[in-house]
Protein backbone atom coordinates (compact mmCIF):
# COMPACT_ATOMS: atom_id res chain seq x y z
CA UNK A 1 0.00 0.00 0.00
CA UNK A 2 1.46 3.33 -0.98
CA UNK A 3 1.40 5.61 2.02
CA UNK A 4 -0.91 8.48 1.29
CA UNK A 5 -3.92 10.21 2.75
CA UNK A 6 -6.09 11.02 -0.25
CA UNK A 7 -4.09 13.30 -2.51
CA UNK A 8 -1.41 13.86 0.11
CA UNK A 9 1.80 11.90 -0.22
CA UNK A 10 3.07 11.32 3.30
CA UNK A 11 6.52 12.62 4.23
CA UNK A 12 9.04 9.92 5.20
CA UNK A 13 8.58 10.28 8.96
CA UNK A 14 4.79 10.05 8.80
CA UNK A 15 4.97 7.17 6.38
CA UNK A 16 7.07 5.25 8.89
CA UNK A 17 4.67 6.19 11.68
CA UNK A 18 1.72 4.96 9.61
CA UNK A 19 3.37 1.61 9.00
CA UNK A 20 4.16 1.24 12.72
CA UNK A 21 0.59 2.18 13.58
CA UNK A 22 -0.86 -0.44 11.23
CA UNK A 23 1.50 -3.06 12.64
CA UNK A 24 0.71 -2.26 16.26
CA UNK A 25 -3.02 -2.29 15.58
CA UNK A 26 -2.74 -5.82 14.19
CA UNK A 27 -0.79 -6.82 17.28
CA UNK A 28 -3.50 -5.25 19.43
CA UNK A 29 -6.17 -7.30 17.68
CA UNK A 30 -4.13 -10.49 18.16
CA UNK A 31 -3.61 -9.68 21.83
CA UNK A 32 -7.29 -8.90 22.38
CA UNK A 33 -8.37 -12.14 20.69
CA UNK A 34 -6.23 -14.09 23.18
CA UNK A 35 -7.32 -11.96 26.15
CA UNK A 36 -11.04 -12.24 25.27
CA UNK A 37 -10.82 -16.03 25.01
CA UNK A 38 -8.84 -16.34 28.23
CA UNK A 39 -11.13 -14.09 30.26
CA UNK A 40 -14.23 -15.82 28.86
CA UNK A 41 -12.94 -19.19 30.05
CA UNK A 42 -12.56 -18.07 33.66
CA UNK A 43 -15.33 -15.45 33.79
CA UNK A 44 -17.77 -17.44 35.95
CA UNK A 45 -20.44 -15.28 37.54
CA UNK A 46 -18.29 -12.34 38.55
CA UNK A 47 -19.87 -9.06 37.52
CA UNK A 48 -16.50 -7.31 37.38
CA UNK A 49 -15.06 -10.01 35.14
CA UNK A 50 -18.05 -9.69 32.83
CA UNK A 51 -17.54 -5.93 32.63
CA UNK A 52 -13.84 -6.41 31.91
CA UNK A 53 -14.65 -8.98 29.24
CA UNK A 54 -17.09 -6.67 27.48
CA UNK A 55 -14.54 -3.89 27.72
CA UNK A 56 -12.01 -6.11 25.95
CA UNK A 57 -14.51 -6.89 23.21
CA UNK A 58 -15.26 -3.20 22.72
CA UNK A 59 -11.55 -2.46 22.56
CA UNK A 60 -11.58 -4.32 19.25
CA UNK A 61 -13.62 -1.54 17.64
CA UNK A 62 -10.98 1.23 17.50
CA UNK A 63 -8.23 -0.97 15.94
CA UNK A 64 -10.64 -2.22 13.27
CA UNK A 65 -11.97 1.30 12.70
CA UNK A 66 -8.42 2.55 12.30
CA UNK A 67 -7.38 -0.19 9.87
CA UNK A 68 -10.53 0.29 7.80
CA UNK A 69 -10.15 4.06 7.79
CA UNK A 70 -6.50 4.04 6.63
CA UNK A 71 -7.59 1.82 3.75
CA UNK A 72 -10.41 4.17 2.77
CA UNK A 73 -8.52 7.45 3.08
CA UNK A 74 -5.93 5.95 0.79
CA UNK A 75 -8.31 6.63 -2.12
CA UNK A 76 -8.02 9.88 -4.02
CA UNK A 77 -10.86 12.37 -4.19
CA UNK A 78 -13.10 11.80 -7.21
CA UNK A 79 -16.20 13.23 -8.84
CA UNK A 80 -18.53 11.42 -6.44
CA UNK A 81 -16.45 12.18 -3.32
CA UNK A 82 -14.95 15.57 -4.20
CA UNK A 83 -13.58 16.14 -0.68
CA UNK A 84 -11.94 12.71 -0.58
CA UNK A 85 -12.55 9.94 1.95
CA UNK A 86 -10.95 11.57 4.97
CA UNK A 87 -14.20 11.84 6.89
CA UNK A 88 -14.31 8.04 7.20
CA UNK A 89 -11.96 8.59 10.14
CA UNK A 90 -14.54 10.84 11.79
CA UNK A 91 -17.32 8.34 11.15
CA UNK A 92 -15.22 5.50 12.59
CA UNK A 93 -14.50 7.65 15.62
CA UNK A 94 -18.21 8.34 16.14
CA UNK A 95 -19.14 4.67 15.84
CA UNK A 96 -16.49 3.70 18.40
CA UNK A 97 -17.68 6.48 20.73
CA UNK A 98 -21.34 5.43 20.56
CA UNK A 99 -20.44 1.77 21.15
CA UNK A 100 -18.45 2.72 24.24
CA UNK A 101 -21.19 4.96 25.55
CA UNK A 102 -23.98 2.39 25.08
CA UNK A 103 -22.01 -0.39 26.71
CA UNK A 104 -20.94 1.85 29.57
CA UNK A 105 -24.54 2.85 30.22
CA UNK A 106 -25.72 -0.76 30.15
CA UNK A 107 -22.97 -1.97 32.48
CA UNK A 108 -23.48 0.91 34.90
CA UNK A 109 -27.17 0.01 35.19
CA UNK A 110 -26.38 -3.72 35.47
CA UNK A 111 -23.80 -3.44 38.23
CA UNK A 112 -25.68 -0.74 40.13
CA UNK A 113 -28.80 -2.92 40.24
CA UNK A 114 -26.62 -5.86 41.38
CA UNK A 115 -25.33 -3.70 44.20
CA UNK A 116 -28.77 -2.43 45.19
CA UNK A 117 -30.43 -5.86 45.22
CA UNK A 118 -27.40 -7.19 47.16
CA UNK A 119 -26.59 -10.02 44.76
CA UNK A 120 -23.98 -12.35 46.25
CA UNK A 121 -21.83 -13.56 43.35
CA UNK A 122 -21.05 -17.28 43.58
CA UNK A 123 -17.53 -18.27 42.53
CA UNK A 124 -16.81 -21.95 43.01
CA UNK A 125 -13.95 -24.24 42.15
CA UNK A 126 -12.44 -25.81 39.06
CA UNK A 127 -10.44 -28.99 38.79
CA UNK A 128 -6.93 -28.42 37.45
CA UNK A 129 -4.49 -31.34 37.33
CA UNK A 130 -6.66 -33.31 39.74
CA UNK A 131 -6.79 -30.47 42.29
CA UNK A 132 -9.92 -28.48 43.07
CA UNK A 133 -8.84 -24.86 43.21
CA UNK A 134 -10.85 -21.68 43.62
CA UNK A 135 -11.79 -20.14 40.26
CA UNK A 136 -11.10 -16.70 41.74
CA UNK A 137 -7.36 -17.38 41.64
CA UNK A 138 -7.58 -18.15 37.91
CA UNK A 139 -9.62 -14.99 37.33
CA UNK A 140 -7.03 -12.85 39.05
CA UNK A 141 -4.18 -14.53 37.19
CA UNK A 142 -5.92 -14.07 33.82
CA UNK A 143 -6.59 -10.41 34.48
CA UNK A 144 -3.01 -9.84 35.69
CA UNK A 145 -1.77 -11.27 32.37
CA UNK A 146 -3.80 -8.70 30.45
CA UNK A 147 -2.21 -5.71 32.22
CA UNK A 148 1.34 -5.23 30.84
CA UNK A 149 0.77 -5.24 27.05
CA UNK A 150 -1.97 -2.56 26.92
CA UNK A 151 0.34 -0.24 28.89
CA UNK A 152 2.93 -0.56 26.17
CA UNK A 153 0.37 -0.40 23.32
CA UNK A 154 -1.13 2.76 24.79
CA UNK A 155 2.20 4.55 25.02
CA UNK A 156 3.31 3.70 21.49
CA UNK A 157 -0.08 4.62 20.02
CA UNK A 158 -0.14 7.95 21.83
CA UNK A 159 3.16 8.87 20.16
CA UNK A 160 2.00 7.69 16.72
CA UNK A 161 -1.35 9.47 17.06
CA UNK A 162 0.49 12.73 17.56
CA UNK A 163 2.77 12.07 14.59
CA UNK A 164 -0.11 11.18 12.26
CA UNK A 165 -2.70 13.57 13.68
CA UNK A 166 -5.05 10.61 14.01
CA UNK A 167 -7.87 10.86 16.53
CA UNK A 168 -9.02 7.25 16.15
CA UNK A 169 -5.54 6.16 17.12
CA UNK A 170 -5.67 8.59 20.03
CA UNK A 171 -9.03 7.18 21.15
CA UNK A 172 -7.53 3.71 20.90
CA UNK A 173 -4.55 4.67 23.04
CA UNK A 174 -7.03 6.01 25.58
CA UNK A 175 -8.96 2.77 25.39
CA UNK A 176 -5.80 0.76 26.14
CA UNK A 177 -5.41 2.79 29.30
CA UNK A 178 -9.00 1.97 30.23
CA UNK A 179 -8.21 -1.70 29.54
CA UNK A 180 -5.54 -2.13 32.14
CA UNK A 181 -7.39 0.02 34.61
CA UNK A 182 -10.31 -2.37 34.17
CA UNK A 183 -8.09 -5.41 34.64
CA UNK A 184 -6.64 -4.02 37.87
CA UNK A 185 -10.14 -3.08 39.05
CA UNK A 186 -11.54 -6.55 38.49
CA UNK A 187 -8.61 -8.10 40.38
CA UNK A 188 -9.57 -5.95 43.36
CA UNK A 189 -13.21 -7.02 42.95
CA UNK A 190 -12.47 -10.75 42.86
CA UNK A 191 -10.01 -10.42 45.75
CA UNK A 192 -12.83 -8.74 47.69
CA UNK A 193 -15.09 -11.73 47.08
CA UNK A 194 -12.26 -13.95 48.32
CA UNK A 195 -12.30 -12.03 51.58
CA UNK A 196 -16.04 -12.54 51.90
CA UNK A 197 -17.03 -9.04 50.80
CA UNK A 198 -19.91 -9.78 48.44
CA UNK A 199 -20.25 -6.12 47.41
CA UNK A 200 -16.63 -5.76 46.26
CA UNK A 201 -17.33 -7.36 42.89
CA UNK A 202 -20.33 -5.20 42.01
CA UNK A 203 -18.54 -2.11 43.29
CA UNK A 204 -15.51 -2.84 41.09
CA UNK A 205 -17.84 -3.52 38.14
CA UNK A 206 -19.57 -0.19 38.74
CA UNK A 207 -16.24 1.59 38.80
CA UNK A 208 -15.24 -0.05 35.51
CA UNK A 209 -18.63 0.69 33.93
CA UNK A 210 -18.45 4.36 34.84
CA UNK A 211 -14.97 4.61 33.33
CA UNK A 212 -16.28 3.02 30.09
CA UNK A 213 -19.19 5.45 30.11
CA UNK A 214 -16.83 8.36 30.59
CA UNK A 215 -14.63 7.19 27.71
CA UNK A 216 -17.73 6.95 25.55
CA UNK A 217 -18.84 10.49 26.40
CA UNK A 218 -15.40 11.92 25.69
CA UNK A 219 -15.05 10.17 22.35
CA UNK A 220 -18.61 10.86 21.27
CA UNK A 221 -18.21 14.55 22.03
CA UNK A 222 -14.87 14.76 20.22
CA UNK A 223 -16.13 12.97 17.11
CA UNK A 224 -19.40 14.92 16.92
CA UNK A 225 -17.65 18.26 17.23
CA UNK A 226 -15.19 17.19 14.51
CA UNK A 227 -18.03 16.20 12.20
CA UNK A 228 -19.61 19.59 12.99
CA UNK A 229 -16.46 21.21 11.56
CA UNK A 230 -15.34 22.72 14.80
CA UNK A 231 -12.06 24.60 14.44
CA UNK A 232 -9.13 22.26 13.93
CA UNK A 233 -7.45 21.17 17.15
CA UNK A 234 -4.39 19.13 18.03
CA UNK A 235 -4.73 15.32 18.01
CA UNK A 236 -5.80 15.23 21.66
CA UNK A 237 -8.30 18.13 21.31
CA UNK A 238 -6.08 19.97 23.80
CA UNK A 239 -5.76 23.28 21.95
CA UNK A 240 -6.39 24.92 18.55
CA UNK A 241 -4.08 23.49 15.91
CA UNK A 242 -1.18 25.88 15.20
CA UNK A 243 -1.31 25.37 11.43
CA UNK A 244 -4.14 27.90 10.92
CA UNK A 245 -2.09 30.64 12.46
CA UNK A 246 0.98 29.61 10.47
CA UNK A 247 -0.99 29.92 7.23
CA UNK A 248 -2.31 33.34 8.27
CA UNK A 249 1.18 34.54 9.19
CA UNK A 250 2.64 33.36 5.89
CA UNK A 251 -0.06 35.06 3.80
CA UNK A 252 0.08 38.24 5.86
CA UNK A 253 3.77 38.48 4.99
CA UNK A 254 3.07 38.71 1.24
CA UNK A 255 3.40 42.22 -0.26
CA UNK A 256 -0.08 42.28 -1.84
CA UNK A 257 -1.96 41.13 1.24
CA UNK A 258 -3.69 43.63 3.52
CA UNK A 259 -5.76 41.40 5.78
CA UNK A 260 -6.18 37.63 6.05
CA UNK A 261 -8.34 35.17 7.99
CA UNK A 262 -8.69 31.40 7.58
CA UNK A 263 -11.19 28.71 8.37
CA UNK A 264 -9.71 25.24 8.94
CA UNK A 265 -11.67 22.00 8.89
CA UNK A 266 -10.17 18.83 10.29
CA UNK A 267 -11.00 16.15 7.73
CA UNK A 268 -9.52 13.33 9.77
CA UNK A 269 -5.83 13.41 9.07
CA UNK A 270 -5.55 16.39 6.76
CA UNK A 271 -7.01 19.87 6.83
CA UNK A 272 -9.15 21.72 4.35
CA UNK A 273 -8.45 25.42 4.64
CA UNK A 274 -10.27 28.43 3.25
CA UNK A 275 -8.19 31.57 3.51
CA UNK A 276 -9.98 34.88 2.94
CA UNK A 277 -7.61 37.58 1.75
CA UNK A 278 -8.23 41.29 1.42
CA UNK A 279 -5.65 42.58 -1.13
CA UNK A 280 -4.02 45.99 -0.72
CA UNK A 281 -5.76 48.69 -2.79
CA UNK A 282 -4.69 48.47 -6.43
CA UNK A 283 -2.66 45.29 -5.84
CA UNK A 284 -5.12 42.60 -6.95
CA UNK A 285 -2.93 39.44 -7.21
CA UNK A 286 -2.33 37.74 -10.55
CA UNK A 287 -3.04 34.03 -10.98
CA UNK A 288 0.68 33.34 -10.69
CA UNK A 289 0.90 35.19 -7.37
CA UNK A 290 -2.10 33.26 -6.04
CA UNK A 291 -0.62 29.93 -7.14
CA UNK A 292 2.70 30.78 -5.49
CA UNK A 293 0.95 31.71 -2.24
CA UNK A 294 -1.03 28.45 -2.33
CA UNK A 295 2.09 26.33 -2.87
CA UNK A 296 3.88 28.09 -0.04
CA UNK A 297 0.99 27.25 2.29
CA UNK A 298 0.99 23.58 1.24
CA UNK A 299 4.73 23.43 1.93
CA UNK A 300 4.12 24.56 5.52
CA UNK A 301 2.76 21.25 6.79
CA UNK A 302 1.84 17.91 5.22
CA UNK A 303 -1.65 18.23 6.72
CA UNK A 304 -2.40 21.27 4.53
CA UNK A 305 -3.76 19.27 1.66
CA UNK A 306 -6.56 21.29 0.23
CA UNK A 307 -6.35 25.05 0.52
CA UNK A 308 -8.58 27.60 -1.18
CA UNK A 309 -7.49 31.25 -1.38
CA UNK A 310 -10.40 33.66 -1.62
CA UNK A 311 -9.65 37.30 -2.51
CA UNK A 312 -12.45 39.37 -1.00
CA UNK A 313 -13.18 43.03 -0.24
CA UNK A 314 -13.82 42.53 3.50
CA UNK A 315 -13.12 39.64 5.88
CA UNK A 316 -16.10 37.54 7.04
CA UNK A 317 -16.94 38.01 10.69
CA UNK A 318 -15.98 34.41 11.68
CA UNK A 319 -12.35 34.89 10.74
CA UNK A 320 -11.81 38.29 12.28
CA UNK A 321 -13.83 40.63 10.05
CA UNK A 322 -15.97 43.49 11.46
CA UNK A 323 -18.83 42.43 13.70
CA UNK A 324 -22.06 42.87 11.78
CA UNK A 325 -25.55 41.47 12.07
CA UNK A 326 -26.40 40.18 8.66
CA UNK A 327 -28.42 37.31 7.27
CA UNK A 328 -26.03 36.28 4.51
CA UNK A 329 -22.93 37.40 2.68
CA UNK A 330 -25.04 39.43 0.28
CA UNK A 331 -27.37 41.25 2.68
CA UNK A 332 -24.91 43.73 3.96
CA UNK B 1 9.75 20.68 23.97
CA UNK B 2 7.06 22.24 26.11
CA UNK B 3 4.55 19.88 27.67
CA UNK B 4 1.18 19.68 25.99
CA UNK B 5 -2.00 19.70 28.08
CA UNK B 6 -2.72 16.19 26.83
CA UNK B 7 0.55 14.94 28.24
CA UNK B 8 -0.16 16.50 31.59
CA UNK B 9 -3.52 14.73 31.70
CA UNK B 10 -1.77 11.50 30.71
CA UNK B 11 0.71 11.76 33.58
CA UNK B 12 -2.16 12.37 36.02
CA UNK B 13 -3.94 9.30 34.67
CA UNK B 14 -0.77 7.22 35.02
CA UNK B 15 -0.49 8.01 38.72
CA UNK B 16 -4.10 7.06 39.34
CA UNK B 17 -3.66 3.84 37.41
CA UNK B 18 -0.38 3.00 39.12
CA UNK B 19 -2.23 3.37 42.43
CA UNK B 20 -4.87 0.99 41.19
CA UNK B 21 -2.32 -1.63 40.18
CA UNK B 22 -0.62 -1.35 43.55
CA UNK B 23 -4.03 -1.84 45.19
CA UNK B 24 -4.66 -4.89 43.03
CA UNK B 25 -1.25 -6.39 43.84
CA UNK B 26 -1.66 -5.62 47.55
CA UNK B 27 -5.06 -7.27 47.74
CA UNK B 28 -3.68 -10.41 46.10
CA UNK B 29 -0.78 -10.51 48.56
CA UNK B 30 -3.16 -9.96 51.48
CA UNK B 31 -5.37 -12.70 50.11
CA UNK B 32 -2.65 -15.29 49.82
CA UNK B 33 -1.79 -14.60 53.48
CA UNK B 34 -5.30 -15.55 54.54
CA UNK B 35 -5.99 -19.18 55.37
CA UNK B 36 -9.67 -19.14 54.48
CA UNK B 37 -9.91 -17.84 50.95
CA UNK B 38 -12.55 -17.69 49.65
CA UNK B 39 -14.43 -16.65 52.78
CA UNK B 40 -18.23 -16.83 53.18
CA UNK B 41 -19.98 -13.47 53.54
CA UNK B 42 -22.50 -15.15 55.90
CA UNK B 43 -19.97 -17.53 57.50
CA UNK B 44 -21.73 -20.77 56.44
CA UNK B 45 -18.68 -23.05 56.53
CA UNK B 46 -17.60 -21.90 60.01
CA UNK B 47 -21.11 -22.38 61.37
CA UNK B 48 -21.54 -25.84 59.83
CA UNK B 49 -18.19 -27.16 61.08
CA UNK B 50 -18.97 -29.06 64.31
CA UNK B 51 -22.47 -27.62 64.06
CA UNK B 52 -25.56 -28.28 61.95
CA UNK B 53 -25.79 -28.64 58.17
CA UNK B 54 -29.27 -27.63 57.00
CA UNK B 55 -30.22 -29.68 53.96
CA UNK B 56 -33.36 -29.27 51.83
CA UNK B 57 -34.55 -32.36 49.94
CA UNK B 58 -37.18 -32.79 47.29
CA UNK B 59 -38.08 -36.18 45.85
CA UNK B 60 -36.36 -37.14 42.60
CA UNK B 61 -35.51 -40.82 42.18
CA UNK B 62 -32.93 -42.24 42.17
CA UNK B 63 -31.10 -39.14 43.39
CA UNK B 64 -33.32 -38.40 46.36
CA UNK B 65 -35.84 -40.87 47.84
CA UNK B 66 -38.17 -39.95 50.66
CA UNK B 67 -40.11 -42.42 52.83
CA UNK B 68 -42.38 -40.98 55.48
CA UNK B 69 -40.70 -40.75 58.87
CA UNK B 70 -37.32 -42.05 57.75
CA UNK B 71 -34.15 -40.25 56.77
CA UNK B 72 -33.90 -39.44 53.04
CA UNK B 73 -32.00 -41.96 50.95
CA UNK B 74 -30.58 -41.96 47.41
CA UNK B 75 -27.19 -41.01 46.00
CA UNK B 76 -27.34 -37.36 46.96
CA UNK B 77 -28.34 -37.73 50.63
CA UNK B 78 -25.67 -40.44 50.98
CA UNK B 79 -23.01 -38.04 49.64
CA UNK B 80 -24.15 -35.19 51.88
CA UNK B 81 -24.19 -37.42 54.98
CA UNK B 82 -20.57 -38.32 54.24
CA UNK B 83 -19.71 -34.62 53.71
CA UNK B 84 -21.37 -33.64 57.00
CA UNK B 85 -19.44 -36.42 58.73
CA UNK B 86 -16.14 -34.97 57.50
CA UNK B 87 -17.10 -31.58 58.91
CA UNK B 88 -18.31 -33.12 62.17
CA UNK B 89 -21.77 -31.72 61.53
CA UNK B 90 -25.27 -32.97 62.32
CA UNK B 91 -27.83 -32.80 59.52
CA UNK B 92 -31.19 -31.06 59.82
CA UNK B 93 -33.40 -32.29 56.95
CA UNK B 94 -36.17 -30.18 55.47
CA UNK B 95 -38.54 -31.57 52.83
CA UNK B 96 -40.62 -29.51 50.45
CA UNK B 97 -41.27 -28.53 46.86
CA UNK B 98 -38.44 -27.18 44.73
CA UNK B 99 -39.95 -23.67 44.86
CA UNK B 100 -40.35 -23.70 48.66
CA UNK B 101 -36.83 -25.04 49.22
CA UNK B 102 -35.24 -22.52 46.84
CA UNK B 103 -36.99 -19.70 48.65
CA UNK B 104 -35.62 -20.94 51.96
CA UNK B 105 -32.14 -21.29 50.44
CA UNK B 106 -32.27 -17.71 49.21
CA UNK B 107 -33.35 -16.48 52.65
CA UNK B 108 -30.45 -18.34 54.26
CA UNK B 109 -32.61 -20.89 56.10
CA UNK B 110 -30.95 -23.77 54.25
CA UNK B 111 -27.32 -24.40 53.31
CA UNK B 112 -27.77 -26.86 50.45
CA UNK B 113 -30.69 -28.22 48.41
CA UNK B 114 -30.76 -31.71 46.87
CA UNK B 115 -33.19 -32.93 44.23
CA UNK B 116 -31.40 -34.35 41.20
CA UNK B 117 -30.77 -30.87 39.79
CA UNK B 118 -28.96 -30.46 36.47
CA UNK B 119 -26.20 -27.96 35.66
CA UNK B 120 -28.57 -25.95 33.44
CA UNK B 121 -31.17 -25.69 36.22
CA UNK B 122 -33.70 -22.85 35.89
CA UNK B 123 -33.12 -22.11 39.60
CA UNK B 124 -29.62 -20.73 38.89
CA UNK B 125 -30.66 -17.19 39.85
CA UNK B 126 -31.74 -18.34 43.32
CA UNK B 127 -28.97 -20.73 44.24
CA UNK B 128 -25.43 -21.48 43.10
CA UNK B 129 -24.88 -24.79 41.31
CA UNK B 130 -21.82 -26.79 42.35
CA UNK B 131 -19.48 -28.32 39.80
CA UNK B 132 -21.16 -31.37 38.23
CA UNK B 133 -20.45 -34.41 40.40
CA UNK B 134 -22.09 -37.00 38.13
CA UNK B 135 -22.99 -37.42 34.49
CA UNK B 136 -25.77 -39.50 33.01
CA UNK B 137 -26.70 -40.19 29.44
CA UNK B 138 -30.21 -39.43 28.21
CA UNK B 139 -30.47 -40.17 24.53
CA UNK B 140 -27.90 -37.96 22.83
CA UNK B 141 -27.44 -35.45 25.62
CA UNK B 142 -25.16 -35.73 28.61
CA UNK B 143 -26.84 -34.61 31.82
CA UNK B 144 -24.64 -33.06 34.46
CA UNK B 145 -25.86 -33.40 38.01
CA UNK B 146 -25.29 -30.68 40.60
CA UNK B 147 -26.32 -29.65 44.10
CA UNK B 148 -27.48 -26.13 44.88
CA UNK B 149 -25.91 -24.04 47.64
CA UNK B 150 -26.62 -20.56 48.95
CA UNK B 151 -25.48 -17.79 46.60
CA UNK B 152 -22.09 -16.26 47.35
CA UNK B 153 -21.11 -18.64 50.19
CA UNK B 154 -18.01 -19.43 48.20
CA UNK B 155 -15.97 -21.01 50.98
CA UNK B 156 -18.74 -23.50 51.71
CA UNK B 157 -19.35 -24.11 48.00
CA UNK B 158 -15.66 -24.79 47.37
CA UNK B 159 -15.47 -27.17 50.36
CA UNK B 160 -18.45 -29.14 49.01
CA UNK B 161 -17.02 -29.16 45.49
CA UNK B 162 -13.68 -30.39 46.78
CA UNK B 163 -15.44 -33.19 48.65
CA UNK B 164 -17.55 -34.17 45.64
CA UNK B 165 -14.51 -34.25 43.39
CA UNK B 166 -12.65 -36.52 45.79
CA UNK B 167 -15.69 -38.80 46.18
CA UNK B 168 -16.74 -39.11 42.55
CA UNK B 169 -13.54 -38.22 40.70
CA UNK B 170 -15.47 -36.04 38.25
Amino acid sequence: MSARFGRTELPGQQEKALRSAIRIEWWTIAFLAVAITMVYLVMGSSQAMKAAWIEDMLSLAPPFAFLLAVRLVNKRPNAKYPYGYHRSVGVAHLVAGVALFTMGAFLTFDSASGLISAEHPPIGGVVLFGQTIWLGWLMMAAMALTIPLPIWFGRVKMRLAKELHDKVLYADADMNKADWMTAAGSIVGVAGIGLGLWWADSAAALFIAVSILWDGCKNMKASITDLMDTRATTFDDGRPHPVTEKVDDLLRGLPWVKEVGSRTRDQGHVFHIESFIVPRPGMMPSLEELAEARDACIDLDWKVQDIVLVPIEELPEEVGGPDRNRQSERNR
Amino acid sequence: MSQLPGQVAMVGGMMRIRGLIVAAALSVVMLSGCASVPADPEGTLDRVRDGVLRVGVTEHEPWVQLQGGEEPTGTEPELIVEFAGQLGAEIAWTTGSEAALMESLERGELDVVLGGFLADTPWSDRGAATRPYAETQSGDETRQHVMLVRMGENGFQLALERFLHEETGL
